[in-house]
């Protein structure tokens, strides 16, 4: 049986931010069907990883292809096929949620996405806020919010950061479904945490990085536990 | 058993430190924290000398200028008036920046037990941070100098102890005033009750112009006693005023601390309710860049702040031109004033107004040239918006204008936009910053870089200005459009080149993330 290619690929990343190296050296491999969980310490280079698959922020060195495609050179097609939740904020604070996805609706050209958008709400209960200014919402809201509108055109590769920072159980069971629905239709989810344990049920693969470089990559069950747990705390050290 | 204290015990000198002292110390602190935050040291230094070396130029050389004594008391009947003008300039940008400017924002303030006496002296030290008052206090101080001072140096001296002092006690006084006005504001019914003071105001102001009593009211202002004990040097009168001016200063900064509790205990209704309110769906819009310049209209539009600054700029500059009785050729200055005051209130740092929505929007397919003119375009129809107020406002009192004057100041308006769109623009990609502009006490950066911005727009537009009320005079309104197309040229091709430099998406990744922190 042939593997197909991978739907992302990040070979050897560095990003620097002046003297700052916020990525040294990252190599991921992900799959079309498959959810990875990048997990580290804060600072470890998870958000700045995610923002080059997202076409936010261009690799100092090395690359990474996403959906086939170069993030440096063919961004608007990487942006096209990926849905990206950032880890901060994520909205824009005067505009209602529901401008949010005509936005995105429109720049995306997606033809009666309404009905999904509406639905997508409800899952999150987020239907009564949907003509509310965003200014006005929770964390918890805002981060519900920014879900929905990585997860609204059914990407292609869903990039989610720190989805479940804040957010109350019923938020994170939205959250988790978005990702079983995700891999049930071939899509490829990475998903960017601290919280070991909605990583393992979430992911299939756990990435850890520490310092801005990958030190292991290993799968969701070797991760669980109590085992699990004292095996992620000494990947940290 | 000797002991030493518990975390819970209070130190015996905590205790013995005075009430009064505990702001005081706190804004020290807090002076020291936000300037351990500025980015490049050696240019706010320089920056610092800059404004010192001008200030004390205003105050010493005009003295040595060459008058006859007639031409120097002519300017010393004038200074009565320019001390109210600075006591009026205090209260309103005090009032428009909704108490006075922070001097820690908002956003990281929470962090701090900041009380409202800190957050008040706070404001009183950032009052002075403001082009407008600058200006006018280097005007007075210059005019003082002028016209008290000569070869006599103690007369020099003793005036501009008046003056210094003068500009503490009205700053602090605008600095009250403002507190009472938000505290007002924020209570119920704070709104109605402003409008209709604001509306009240502008009747009697109108009705002292229409009846000629300006010139009487401008004789009867009480800063006359004070120019009077100045021009006597080193006298008791002198000193009596010197010792009501320190009194009445320090009596004004420790009163401004009731009414800056009074509106730290409420809530600003207006802006809270634009925060969670609802707005009706509207259909989907027709193109990308609709959707673009739509969703940056929501953002400048429905933030209370900037539709108040905007009032502010728009209608303030069209009411004196009104009593004033401007004629068009001095009208053709207003819109260079307004258009750069607008893009104080966000031009300046244009990205920085989704904040942290930024970081979504860039993830949006489109092409970062359309992102660039949907942004640009909203700046300029939002200083735009704010000109023809002014020019409508002005033109009350004007009469219909020539075609020479309608071409002219049609000209002005064109090149001042396109200049401090440009300008604008090339800032926000050059030194984005991140800020909160949710509170109308916030600036798009901070307060010595926007003295800095504020200063070259004020100089650009207002040598523009000059140059078009110049050409209004002249009979042939074609040579008003000649004149207009190298600046519009020169202003358009500086543009494009910032948004070749938005285009790269090295330069985009910095603004991206740096407005984003």
């Amino acid at each position: 049986m042939t593997q197909s290619p991978p739907a992302v690929e990040v070979r050897s990343l560095h990003v620097r931010f002046g003297e700052v190296e916020a990525v040294a050296g990252v190599d991921l491999t992900a799959y079309a069907g498959q959810a990875t969980a990048l997990l580290g310490r804060n600072g470890a280079g998870k958000s700045t990883t995610m923002r080059v698959l997202a076409g936010l922020v261009p690799p100092t060195a090395g690359g990474a292809t996403v959906a086939g495609h170069d993030v440096r050179t063919e961004t608007l097609a990487v942006k096209r096929a990926t849905g990206y939740c950032p880890d901060v904020g994520g909205l824009v604070t005067r505009a209602t949620a529901w401008e949010h996805l005509q936005l995105a609706a429109r720049l995306r050209r997606l033809a009666h996405w309404e009905e999904r958008a509406r639905d997508l709400l409800e899952r999150f209960e987020l239907g009564d806020a949907a003509h509310r200014v965003t200014g006005g919402f929770s964390h918890g809201m805002g981060r519900r919010l920014s879900v929905v509108l990585a997860a609204l055109h059914e990407p292609e590769v869903l990039l989610l950061d720190e989805p479940f920072d804040g957010v109350d159980p019923i938020g994170v069971d939205a959250t988790l479904e978005v990702i079983a629905d995700a891999r049930a239709r071939g899509a490829c989810v990475l998903v960017s945490t601290h919280l070991r344990e909605l990583a393992i049920q979430a992911c299939g693969e756990v990435l850890v990085l520490r310092g801005g470089s990958r030190v292991a990559t290993v799968s969701a069950q070797d991760m669980a536990g109590e085992e699990g747990a004292r095996a992620y705390r000494a990947l940290l050290d | 058993m000797p002991t030493a204290l518990s975390s819970t015990e209070a130190s015996p000198r905590a205790a013995a430190e005075p009430v009064w002292w505990r702001p005081v110390r706190d804004v020290g602190h807090l002076l020291r924290f936000r300037s351990a935050s500025v980015r490049h040291r050696a240019r706010f230094w320089w920056a610092v000398v800059l404004l010192g070396g001008i200030t004390l130029t205003a105050a010493i050389a005009p003295a040595f200028v060459t008058a006859t004594d007639s031409r120097r008391l002519d300017v010393a009947t004038l200074l009565p008036s320019a001390m109210a003008g600075i006591l009026a300039l205090s209260v309103f940008s005090a009032i428009a920046a909704g108490g006075g400017r922070e001097l820690i924002a908002r956003e990281k303030a929470v962090a701090f037990p900041i009380s409202p006496a800190t957050d008040h002296l706070g404001a009183l030290i950032m009052a002075p941070l403001n082009i407008a008052w600058l200006i006018q206090a280097w005007v007075l101080l210059g005019a003082t100098a002028y016209g008290l001072g000569g070869l006599d140096l103690e007369r020099l001296l003793s005036g501009q102890a008046v003056m210094v002092l003068w500009l503490v006690l009205a700053t602090s006084t605008g600095q009250g005033v403002a507190w009472s006005v938000e505290a007002v504001r924020r209570g119920r019914f704070g709104l109605v009750v402003i409008r209709a003071v604001a509306v009240l105001l502008g009747v009697a102001a109108l009705w002292v112009q229409l009846t000629g009593r300006v010139t009487d009211m401008l004789d009867r202002v009480p800063t006359r006693s004070l120019v009077f004990s100045a021009l006597e040097g080193w006298t008791w009168r002198w000193g009596q005023a010197v010792l009501v001016e320190l009194a009445l200063a320090v009596l004004a900064v420790v009163l401004g601390v009731i009414p800056a509790q009074l509106a730290a205990r409420r809530l600003p209704h207006d802006e809270l309710r634009a925060e969670a309110g609802s707005r009706m769906p509207r259909p989907m819009p027709f193109s990308d860049l609709s959707a673009l310049v739509r969703i940056d209209r929501a953002s400048v539009w429905r933030s209370v702040p900037m539709r108040r600054g905007m009032a502010v700029l728009a209608i303030g500059p069209g009411l004196v031109a009104v009593l004033g009785g401007l004629r068009w050729e001095s009208i053709t200055i207003l819109p260079g004033l307004v258009v750069s005051g607008g893009a104080l209130l966000f031009g300046v740092n244009a990205w920085c107004l989704d904040g942290r929505g930024q970081l979504w929007r860039e993830n949006l397919p489109v092409r970062p040239g359309l992102v660039f003119n949907a942004r640009a375009l909203v700046l300029a129809e939002f200083l735009g918006f704010a000109s023809l107020i002014t020019i409508v406002l002005a033109s009350l009192r004007a009469g219909i204008p020539t075609v020479s004057e309608l071409t002219a100041i049609s000209c002005t308006l064109v090149v001042v936009i396109v200049q401090v769109v440009g300008a604008g623009m090339r800032w926000s990609n050059q030194r984005p910053f991140a800020v909160d502009l949710r509170s109308a006490r916030a600036t798009p950066a901070p307060p010595i870089v926007m003295v800095g911005y504020s200063g070259r727009l004020a100089l650009s537009t207002t040598i523009t200005g000059l140059v078009f009320s110049g050409l209004s005079r002249l009979p042939d309104p074609s040579i008003s459009l000649l004149v207009a197309v190298p600046f519009v040229a020169w202003s358009t091709a500086r543009l494009m080149r910032t948004r070749r430099r938005w285009i790269d998406p090295v330069a985009r990744a910095r603004v991206v993330t740096t407005v984003s922190a």
